[in-house]
């Protein structure tokens, strides 16, 4: 094989995409639609795995005051709390702030107003722990304090988001292999095509003595392109649905945080590009195999 | 001695057997038609000579070498050196004469300018000057022979095969094309040429093989004998 042999490897294989018009068609749509799903699953994978170490890094234990004490009472009890083993700072917040926390976590709604001018909510302490390990065992101890009513804290709920990933990556993980599968059938049996339409010119580049590797190149460079193409119209769709859930995401929950389009765009195409590439150089090597043998 | 084939038979999957005990050589320059009624066998015998089919028993030896053992490499270097006229031409349709005729030089890989060069050349020595970018398709059966017979020469092949090349042309283009091959025997290039026609084969007073019913019936020097 020349290099410059490639001028004519090149054209053969668009040739062959436009021949094939409806299976070339197919095939990039169903590359599309895998690494689409791909893409999606591993975001939200990524996304969810950092919002709970986010959240991980962050449990505060909340201890809601007995609301039969007065205020006065309240400085002595929070020394109280500062002495406990394990125990960070200590914050008050009082009731009237702890409801329009609330409101900005849920997107500004007015929640007092949609209560009837009620705050149903205690005075709380917000107590962080100097690590994440002694947090139960904070949260204990406060609780056996008088003048605390209940204490809350993130039990459990991280453990929850991390289930929740692991599923994802397993729903992932099960539908990249099965659509990857159909993906790569849909390539191989184009590429098949291609070969039956060309048979003749086969047979006369093989009877005036072309390489193996010479009548094979076009074919392989079909199935990459068929890939190729397949994962930029994914990527494209990825990141437009990406930046649409971003803004969404940040008009409502506001306690959930995706990560930036800027740091995740470059790693969404490279990982597209190239698992499109594989599935599209696969397909057609299991054709060619199949079919090509001088 | 260039070709040589010892004891060859050939049984088709149907079971019929198209050559029986054929014993062949040929050395390297001679100018060698093959004759026979249809289906005395011709086709079989070129197509196992090039290797497009390998014989059912006995051995062809191109150079001394048996071609059923060849490498992949080898086998590449020979058919770079063998040109083949096929019976039906096989041409690319949809292309022009000048993509036919190209397609072998692109196959094995040459410049584009020296493709772009050489192509001209050889349509020019066929007689189809300045017909380059016609479609195949829109030529006479005599032309898309001729265009066959380009494509197998461009290479300057060491031996060329033609099967039944003066098939679709009159008296006179025939005889332009045996001129043409004798042209290209005498640069060194080994000739053996299927046919049934026999006045070319009594006017060009060459070697002559017979085949009937798949046996080789007669190898006379100098022509044709009723
Ligand atoms: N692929 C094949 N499968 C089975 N039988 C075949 C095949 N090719 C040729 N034959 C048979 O082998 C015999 C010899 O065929 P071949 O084509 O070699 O004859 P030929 O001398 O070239 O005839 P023609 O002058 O008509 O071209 C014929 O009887 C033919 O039917
Ligand atoms: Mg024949």
């Amino acid at each position: 094989m020349r290099l410059y042999s490639f001028r004519y490897i090149i054209p053969q294989a668009f040739k062959s995409l436009k021949l094939n018009g409806w299976m070339t068609f197919a095939s990039i749509l169903t590359i599309s639609i895998t690494l689409f799903l791909c893409a999606i699953c591993w975001l939200l994978v990524i996304n969810i795995d950092s919002n709970a170490q986010q959240m991980e890094s962050d449990v505060r234990v909340s201890a809601y005051i007995d609301q039969t004490i007065s205020s006065e009472d309240y400085p002595a009890l929070q020394e109280q709390i500062e002495a406990i083993d394990g125990v960070d700072n200590v914050e008050f917040v009082s009731k009237d702030q702890g409801i329009s926390d609330l409101e900005k976590r849920f997107g500004g709604i007015d929640l007092k107003e949609t209560l009837g001018g009620n705050n149903p909510l205690p005075d709380r302490f917000s107590i962080s722990a100097t690590n994440k390990d002694v947090v139960s065992s904070v949260a204990k101890a406060v609780k056996k304090l008088d003048g605390v009513d209940t204490v809350r804290y993130g039990e459990g709920s991280v453990e929850k988001l991390f289930a929740l990933t692991d599923t994802f990556r397993k729903v992932g993980i099960t539908l990249i292999i099965l659509l990857g599968i159909a993906a790569v059938t849909l390539v191989a049996m184009t590429i098949r095509l291609t070969v039956f339409a060309r048979r003749k010119e086969i047979m006369v580049m093989k009877w005036v003595g072309a390489t193996n590797a010479f009548i094979r190149w076009p074919f392989l460079l079909e199935g990459v392109i068929l890939g190729v193409i397949g994962a930029f119209i994914a990527v494209v769709l990825v990141l437009i649905c990406y930046k649409y859930a971003g803004v969404y995401v940040a008009n409502t929950i506001s306690f959930v945080y995706l990560l930036e389009l800027s740091t995740i765009w470059l790693k969404v195409l490279g990982f597209a590009v190239l698992a499109g590439l594989i599935m599209g150089a696969f397909g057609s090597i299991i054709s060619l195999l199949k079919c090509l043998d001088v | 001695m260039l070709i040589k084939a010892i004891n060859v038979c050939k049984t088709y999957k149907n079971g019929l057997e198209a050559l029986k005990n054929i014993d062949l050589e040929i050395d390297s320059g001679e100018f060698v038609f093959l004759t026979g009624a249809s289906g005395a066998g011709k086709s079989t015998l070129i197509r196992l000579l090039f290797r497009e089919e390998l014989a059912t028993t006995g051995q062809v030896l191109i150079s001394g070498r048996n071609i059923a053992r060849l490498s992949q490499r080898e086998t590449v270097r020979l058919r770079r050196n063998t040109g083949v006229v096929f019976q039906d031409f096989r041409l690319m349709e949809r292309n022009t004469v000048f993509d036919n005729v190209a397609f072998a030089l692109k196959a094995v890989e040459r410049s584009w300018e020296e493709i772009k060069v050489r192509v001209p050349q050889v349509l020019e020595k066929v007689g189809l000057g300045g017909r380059e970018n016609e479609n195949v398709m829109h030529l006479s059966g005599g032309e898309q022979q001729r265009v066959a017979v380009a494509r197998a020469i461009i290479n300057h092949p060491l031996i060329l095969f033609a099967d039944e090349p003066t098939g679709d042309l009159d008296p006179n283009t025939s005889e332009e094309l045996m001129k043409l091959f004798e042209q290209i025997n005498k640069d060194g290039t080994t000739l053996l040429i299927a046919t049934h026609d026999k006045e070319i084969v009594n006017r060009m007073r060459r070697r002559v093989l017979t085949l009937h019913g798949g046996k080789l019936v007669g190898d006379i020097v100098g022509g044709w004998q009723l």
